[in-house]
């Protein structure tokens, strides 16, 4: 697939503070998850893919355009940023159609926009409120619904699920799912593991600056291949197929669940325990219910990452 | 993005408050005696040491450097840099609308406070010259010192500081500098376009006037304008603005 947002070398300092250092990667359509601690760089990074800062060594392109001092790109992209700033003063309402207007849209097409908009964050009944007066989610759907109301192709959420109640973030993890269907291309960060983890298994570490890894979550995970690594087999004999699979050496520990009815076995290679699965359940008759990987998720592969 | 911030409010009443300094005069002729000084001799008075050197100044001072500043101190102006739209234009577009608002704020206070100064004299339309040409004056200030401010307001966090030295110093003793000197001050242009008064309380106040040709001194204002307007479209499209945490 063909890369829309490519960056080579990207390092930009804010002083003597290092932001990010050497960042060179390319971003296809989809969805794309930067995953990082607060302070890690991540904002930084869409700020620059977002034209909002410059590069101090290195280049930044979308659809091989520069973007810093490219105006024209911005027809084509939605960014959501972080901090929560508004125009206090204005409802809801004028803020939208005064931002579309910017794009050059008709009045009449400004207003079908915005409303479309704003039924889908769900504020279209408060439309015309100031902005003053919202509740942190409210706002916080406000900023989703100005990165969306032109129908970019690329759209930028800078930690869009920050203040959101639990349903405001599952609908918004729906919403970047759709326009993910839609072959557009959706960069989300976030510092919250299951958000990301939501939302795509496509993901960029990043810590202090620099990229940790990058790519699919098991890729991620064949990259670290000495830290161990947990599967959860429930079934109808624990005890059986922990016998077995003691013996093999790349078993580290075997466990149970305080029901008794699922094996906890630590591995450090993946492969080779579920190629030797199969044939024992398959020998032995035993029941299986369900297999899971209990630390098959980003807070795991973090945290051995940035060495905690 | 317009903002309907409290400080619109402040700037209007302040714009306002010649027109009750004003009345107070002309309720005072009434009350008073004494031979009541010409009401147009008051305002030409008024529109130089009250618009011309005090009000037009501060407007100018407030909404020039609040152009980029408010983008940068709100945090807002991503929500303006990310559309399709230079950046040049986003900064004439508000200098624009800024300078019109101040334009019209202060146009009010002027007709106001020449309707209650010539309250006795309302149909001798020739006094209605002055009028305009106050007016016309005072616009062409504003849409000069706003360029002024809007230029300082891309370039400094301060802004406010500077301009209010630059306003209330520079510019209020530069002018009385005898030769050319006081061509380096806007209000000499300003007050060229004036008649300079022969006598009266305030004459002192333009006596030290080597006034330029009326259309040199246009000529000039508009070139301020056009270099200040110019150079802040350049900062504010190359300069990077990161917002405190």
């Amino acid at each position: 697939m063909k890369s829309v947002i490519e960056t080579e070398h990207l390092s930009k300092w804010y002083g003597n503070v290092l932001g990010l250092s050497d960042v060179s990667l390319q971003i296809e359509p989809g969805i794309t998850g930067i995953l990082g601690p607060n302070g890690a760089g991540k904002s930084t990074f869409l700020k620059l893919i977002s034209g909002q800062i410059k590069p101090n060594i290195g280049t930044s392109a979308i659809k091989g355009e520069r973007i810093w001092n490219n105006y024209r790109l911005f027809s084509n992209i939605g960014f959501c940023p972080e901090q929560d700033a508004f125009y206090e003063d204005l409802t809801g309402w004028q803020f939208m159609t005064g931002l579309l207007r910017l794009f050059h849209f008709s009045p009449s097409e400004r207003e079908s926009r915005a409303r479309e908009a704003l039924e889908i964050v769900e504020l279209m009944e408060d439309k015309d409120r100031i902005i003053k007066s919202y509740s942190r989610g409210m706002r916080q759907r406000l900023k989703v619904a100005q990165a969306i109301a032109h129908d970019p192709e690329i759209i930028i959420l800078d930690e869009p699920l920050n203040g959101l109640d639990p349903l405001g973030r599952r609908k918004i993890i729906r919403l970047i799912k759709t326009y993910k269907s839609e072959g557009r291309t959706i960069i989300v960060s976030s510092h919250v593991l299951p958000e990301i983890e939501a939302m795509t298994k496509r993901i960029i570490l990043i810590h202090q600056g620099k990229i940790f890894a990058q790519g699919d979550i098991h890729y991620i995970r064949d990259l670290i291949e000495a830290h161990p690594h947990i599967v959860s087999v429930k079934c109808s004999d624990p005890r059986q197929l922990a016998s077995k699979f003691i013996q093999e050496d790349f078993v580290l520990n075997v466990n149970f669940s305080s029901a008794e009815d699922t094996l906890l076995v630590e591995t450090n290679n993946r492969d080779k325990f579920f190629s030797l699965l199969p044939p024992l359940i398959v020998k032995h008759n035993i029941e299986v219910e369900e297999i899971t990987s209990p630390d098959d998720n980003l807070q795991a592969v973090f945290d051995y990452l940035v060495g905690k | 993005m317009g903002r309907k911030s409290s400080k619109l409010k402040v700037f209007f009443l302040i714009s306002i408050l010649p027109v009750v300094i004003a009345l107070i005069i002309k309720v005072n002729q009434f009350l008073s005696d004494r031979t009541p000084i010409q009401g147009i001799f008051i305002f030409n008075n008024m529109s130089v040491v009250i618009y011309l050197q005090f009000l037009i100044l501060l407007l100018a001072l407030f909404y020039g450097t609040s152009v980029c500043s408010e983008e940068v101190e709100g945090k807002t102006l991503t929500y303006l840099t990310t559309r399709p739209v230079s950046k040049s234009a986003l900064l004439v577009g508000k200098y624009a609308a800024y300078t019109s608002l101040a334009i019209i704020m202060t146009s009010i206070g002027v007709i106001l406070s020449f309707l209650i100064l010539n309250l006795d004299d309302l149909l001798n339309f020739s006094l209605y010259k002055t009028l305009l040409r106050d007016v016309v004056v005072l616009s062409l200030g504003l849409m000069c010192y706003t360029a002024f401010f809007t230029f300082i307001g891309t370039i400094m966090k301060k802004s406010i500081l500077f301009g209010l030295i630059f306003s209330f110093g520079w510019e209020n003793v530069i002018q009385y500098f005898p030769g050319s000197t006081q061509r380096f001050a806007i209000v000499h242009y300003l007050k060229s376009l004036l008649p300079v008064p022969k006598t009266g309380r305030f004459s002192f106040l333009m006596v030290r006037l080597e006034p330029s040709s009326p259309l040199f001194a246009v000529f000039m204002i508009f070139l301020i304008t056009g270099v200040f307007l110019g150079l802040a479209c350049i900062l504010f499209s190359w300069k990077e603005y990161i917002f405190e945490d």
